[in-house]
């Protein structure tokens, strides 16, 4: 019993099993987590090698070389760059996407531990570092305080912080912008170089009183006490009465020489959140966490937070990542519910009956509610892909259940039962819908097997369509029959009502078959007109590219509402200059937006010297980090492309400003920031390639339609050097090591000692007044004491003098490189930037040595286009052979690969019209359509020629398929372009992202769909007629034989025998 | 005995075996899958790509009084749905064992 045949005689056990399909799809939807992007596994790995005291160039040759040449060989390995300056090398490792990263961290490892023993010995051992999503906040969270600033840490790590990080799934809490209570001790230099005490006779002597020692045990009558002696200060003001030493017999006191403040580090970040200070919480994830479910919950635990704070602190939410992930979803499912009921309507339209329509439409959510099994079973969650997957599916998957509806029909209208004509109708037609869905899979699993950042895009996509078409198929072929075997019926009557609303349709439609048979009729006599016609229209599509340009770039950028700006003021500005700077920034914009600018918060100020990210980003007093959120992108009319512009134009105008980078989505991420043109200058003398990146960033500033550029390479840093010279050091008893931590312990601080409070530790720093270490004579005049006991100046001892510190060495794949970032103005693609720079740096004068190349957006581009070609011409070959093994014909399927450049002409057009740029969307749009438009070729050749198979003439059978292939083709082609309307023409939150792939769908397949209806009858003719011409001449040939061969019988043997 | 030879349409198989069962003509030989077309108009029937029915054919031997009835029976069915096609034709059974 075939498959059909068994489900319309057991509807039951059918309905049943499509009954479980659909309630496990629906538990999975139940489970699935909301997510932007599928999960992208990290392909950065990072090596920090700690070599103190070295500087930048020797850092590069004696650390970051040996670790470049050893870790270049691990496999996939795509980059190695690497940032050498003083006493730290950081080498960052980024490898081809889709390989597990922890294997490739083994592999890291393996490397390093070879090469360990070939460091220097004083170089400490490298420290892996893995990237992760994970890294990214998912929340940025606002605390603001009048009152309470001082003790904000402490209140918001315990009250905020600690019940936060207690939510399932969050990884770390970690609060910025609120600085840590610190016991600073200032010693004043004149008082202690009066009475002849050092530094670190003060910190000495605090540590020793300041502690609690054990006493042993003791014994008393039948009890055994252990004995603790405490020696901790219960207060700080405790600490006054610390006998620091003698001077001419007299006990000098703490209080004598120094002050003892109470208050937070002196070095620390300062937060402010619309011009309101305060401090920011970041909530990161655990690793797998579900963003959207953690945001909720802290945003579920806010208020309860709040009740338990100083009136003063009050709590907000700077950004959340889950919003705009919501709102994506939820425009993408609004896209989904218009493409099902414009489908429904396509399906209503042209059948004209309701049970048909309800047959066909019942397919739809079975298909793609089946796919959530997956999702589930694969662990992945409903993202933008996924989603668009749906939208896409849902004019095809109903393709097979109108073929066998229809087929069914038509045995119904001959005469047959329908049990009995669902079977032998879906039998009919099974080869059929197997081969078409067969040609939708040749295009769909390639998909599967991209390499690179696109295959990770579209893997779960090729997965999810191959599944949803298979799942169509299986249903078109067993449970559509059983419903036409249960509702379809022979003789009907239809209400009056129906008969009102579907008349004008029919009368239409029946114009409509009229009209084409006769442009076909037409089309087949003039054939070689219609072939010239639709080259012409070719040519015309490709001039009118020519002409118009279509621009290209790698990923449309996302409208989150977010921005991130890092802005530098002249290196060694102080934190105050940064904060007025950042605050007149704060009010210029929000002046200029308003209302639209829900949030904006700054940065400013260095962060502590304990802080292990400060050395993996740029630190320093004179930097501001700002990020701003706006409301979502449906709410407002100016694009965050044109908001990023005008940041920036502000930020250009404001001369104090050296560098700016304002980031579109908060984050420099390939994926969803704006495009970037890099281009990377390679060359081992720095100063020349430095020329030559601030001549080519001079004239791209200069040149139209650049928002921004940056040069890589960051400016030398002022610093005060305390050269001691040995023989004095020697001469007055001192060791090089023991002056080195008194100079530093003056300036930084000596801690040697903590002060214990409720449970809680807090440094006590223990350096000179503020005035006392402000210049290079006060350096000079710090004090040092000698084995003597004497106390000798630095400048004694030492040349104290102003320098600068050299830039950071960068290297690229081994070779030291600078690199120009530039990013485009709206409405200029990323080509417009590359060409530019291209046409600039010709005109360079470049040095012996150096080369520029292009990367950045525009390499990631260029990696997806090959990967993307590759796959084009794969998925073009397979979708070739299943038509070739249908037709059991090579000429066929060439016709209706033709008919793939019309789709090519219609995408030209659509960009071209609409004005956007060719990216990895519309690309992957284009490679949609080659599954899509076959479809159509081979619907009307596969009916032309079971036409002629019938023994019709050449003419009238291609003529009689196109009128009665004319309906299908349009329903087909209408729910598939209809389906991408939504998709096109969507304003939601996130549409920038698939508006490309719905406009390139809708235009290539509209275009070709048109031509095809021409040219395919035309040229299955012209193949036709100089078939029949060829059988023509070789029966010509065969009479011809035969007549020579009666004629010449015995001759011809004769020879033969001789 | 006669023998009724009724090829017809797969689509009529119910039908056919109903008339049977109504007549009370208990044994029969079925061919499931036969090909064939009609004289005049009827569709070619050869389940391939281009003409893709098939036919199936009973032969049932039966007495001389139920062969009337039978036919009639089978007229009537092939009237219903005359697309499909359904042919009847007999003749005499010499020896049976």
């Amino acid at each position: 019993m075939s498959l059909y045949e068994g489900a319309v005689k057991r509807p039951i056990m059918t309905s049943l099993c499509f009954a479980a399909i659909v309630i496990l799809g629906l538990f999975s939807l139940l489970k699935l987590p909301i997510d932007l992007m599928p999960d992208i596994e990290t392909n950065t790995i990072m090596v920090l090698t700690y070599y103190n005291g070295a500087s930048a160039e020797d850092i590069e040759n004696n650390v970051t070389r040996p670790l470049e040449n050893t870790l270049n060989s691990v496999e996939h390995l795509k980059h190695v760059t690497s940032n050498s300056r003083e006493n730290v090398s950081v080498l960052t490792l980024e490898f081809e996407f889709g390989y597990d990263i922890d294997d490739l961290t083994n592999s890291v490892r393996d490397k390093l531990d070879m090469v360990s023993n070939s460091l220097p010995t004083n170089a400490n051992t490298p420290i892996l570092f893995k990237f992760s999503t994970d890294m990214i906040p998912i929340m940025l969270l606002k605390a603001t305080a009048v009152e309470s600033q001082g003790a904000l840490y402490k209140i918001l790590d315990e009250q905020v912080a600690n019940p936060l990080a207690r939510i399932d799934g969050v990884g770390t809490v970690s609060i910025s912008g609120a600085p840590e209570r610190e016991i600073n001790v200032y010693m004043d230099a004149k008082l202690m170089e009066a009475y002849g005490i050092s530094p670190a006779q003060v910190s000495a002597a605090i540590a020793a009183e300041n502690q609690n020692v054990t006493g042993g045990t003791m014994d008393a009558g039948t009890q055994t006490f252990t004995v603790r002696i405490e020696g901790e200060f219960d207060d700080p003001s405790e600490m006054k009465n610390v006998i620091v030493g003698t001077h001419n017999g007299v006990n000098i006191y703490l209080k004598d020489v120094a002050r003892i403040v109470d208050d937070v580090q002196e070095r620390s970040q300062r937060t402010f959140t619309n011009g309101q200070q305060g401090a920011m919480i970041i909530v990161q994830k655990q690793s797998g966490a579900n963003s959207v479910q953690i945001a909720n919950e802290v945003e579920k635990m806010l208020p309860e937070l709040q009740k338990n704070l100083p009136s003063d602190v009050q709590l907000g939410i700077i950004v959340n990542t889950s919003d705009n992930i919501k709102m994506t979803i939820n425009t993408l499912f609004e896209t989904v519910m218009y493409a099902l009921l414009f489908v429904v309507l396509v399906v209503f339209v042209f059948l004209g009956r309701w049970r048909a329509m309800f047959i066909i439409c019942i397919t739809i959510p079975m298909s793609l509610i089946a796919s959530f099994i997956y999702l589930y079973a694969t662990g992945s969650s409903l993202n933008m892909i996924s989603m668009s997957c749906l939208s896409i599916a849902i004019g095809s998957v109903v393709d097979d259940a109108i073929v066998v509806l229809e087929n069914v029909t038509t045995h119904i209208e001959r005469g047959a039962d329908p049990k009995q004509a669902s079977i032998h109708g879906t039998n009919e037609v099974a080869i059929s819908v197997i081969a078409s869905t067969l040609t939708m899979i040749a295009v769909f699993f390639p998909l599967t097997m991209v390499s690179g950042m696109a295959g990770v895009l579209f893997k779960e996509l090729g997965w999810m369509m191959c599944i949803i078409m298979t799942v169509s198929t299986t249903s078109a072929l067993s449970f559509t029959p059983m419903l036409c075997a249960l509702m379809l019926k022979l003789k009907k009557k239809q209400s009056g009502f129906f008969h009102k609303l579907y008349s004008p349709i029919q009368a239409r439609l029946d114009k409509l078959d009229e009209w084409y048979e006769n442009r076909i009729k037409w089309a087949v006599r003039h054939r070689w007109t219609v072939i010239v016609g639709c080259v012409v229209f070719f040519l015309i599509s490709i001039a009118t590219m020519q002409i118009v340009g279509i621009k290209s770039e790698f990923m449309p950028a996302q409208d989150s509402g977010r921005v991130g700006a890092n802005i530098e003021l002249p290196i060694g500005t102080r934190v105050e200059i940064a904060q007025e700077m950042a605050q007149r920034l704060t009010q210029i914009w929000t002046e200029r937006y308003g209302d639209l600018l829900t949030n904006c918060n700054f940065t400013v100020g260095q962060a502590g010297d304990n802080n292990t990210f400060a050395s993996l980003s740029d630190n320093g007093s004179h930097l501001i980090k700002f990020n701003m959120q706006f409301v979502p992108s449906d709410k407002r009319d100016i694009g965050l492309v044109r908001i990023c512009d005008e940041m920036r134009a502000d930020c250009k105008a404001i001369p104090e400003i050296t560098k700016y980078n304002v980031m579109l989505g908060g984050g420099n991420s390939s994926m969803g920031g704006q495009n970037n043109a890099k281009f990377e200058i390679y060359g081992y003398d720095m100063d020349a390639t430095y020329s030559v990146a601030t001549e080519l960033a001079t004239r791209l500033r200069e040149s139209e339609g650049i928002s921004q550029v940056i040069v890589s390479r960051s400016d030398f840093q002022p610093e005060i050097v305390v050269d001691f010279d040995h023989d004095k050091l020697g001469l007055q008893g001192i060791g090089l090591s023991s002056a080195a931590s008194a100079v530093r312990n003056a300036i930084t601080g000596s801690l040697l000692s903590y002060y214990r409070e409720d449970g809680e530790e807090y440094d006590i720093k223990v350096r000179y007044e503020q005035t006392d270490r402000q210049s290079i004579e006060a350096v000079g005049n710090m004090l040092i004491p000698n084995n003597q006991g004497r106390q000798i100046r630095v400048k004694d001892v030492a040349r104290v003098y102003e320098s600068s510190i050299p830039p950071t060495i960068e290297r690229k794949d081994r070779q030291r490189i600078v690199s120009v970032t530039a990013i485009m103005k709206e409405g200029y693609a990323l080509s417009d930037g590359v060409e530019l720079g291209q046409r600039l740096y010709s005109t360079i004068d470049m040095p012996q040595g150096v080369t520029i190349q292009v990367s950045g957006s525009y390499e990631d581009q260029q990696d997806s286009n090959r990967d993307l070609g590759t796959l084009f011409i794969l998925v073009v070959i397979l979708v070739y052979i299943v038509m070739a093994a249908q037709f059991e014909s090579f000429s066929y399927p060439f016709i209706i690969m033709l008919s793939l450049i019309f789709a090519f002409s219609g995408i030209i057009f659509a960009l071209c019209f609409t004005g956007l740029s060719l990216n990895i969307m519309s690309i992957l749009g284009g490679i949609l359509l080659v599954g899509i438009v076959v479809k159509n070729g081979i619907v009307l050749i596969d009916y032309t020629q079971l036409k002629r198979e019938q023994g019709y003439g050449l003419i009238r059978s291609a003529v009689v398929a196109a009128r009665s292939r004319l309906r299908p083709i349009l329903m087909t082609t209408l729910t598939t372009i209809l389906g991408m309307v939504p998709m096109a023409v969507s304003q939601g939150v996130g549409a920038e992202m698939w508006r490309p792939l719905g406009v390139s769908v809708i235009g290539g397949l509209t275009v070709s769909t048109i031509l095809t209806l021409i040219y395919v009858p035309s040229m299955f003719c012209i193949f036709g007629g100089a078939g029949v011409k060829r059988k023509r001449k070789a029966f010509r040939k065969q009479l011809e034989l035969d007549a020579y061969w009666k004629a010449n019988k015995d001759k011809e043997q004769l020879k033969n025998k001789k | 005995m006669k023998a009724v030879m009724i090829s017809f349409d797969q689509a009529h198989y119910e039908n056919v075996l109903a008339v049977l069962d109504r007549m009370n003509a208990r044994g029969f030989t079925m061919f499931p899958t036969t090909y064939g077309r009609g004289t005049k108009t009827g569709e070619a029937h050869y389940g391939s790509h281009a003409w893709p029915g098939t036919c199936s054919t009973i032969i049932t031997i039966v007495d001389d009084n139920l062969v009337d009835g039978l036919l009639t029976r089978l007229k009537d069915v092939d009237e219903e749905s005359p697309m499909l096609g359904l042919r009847v034709f007999t003749w005499n059974i010499e020896q049976t064992i």
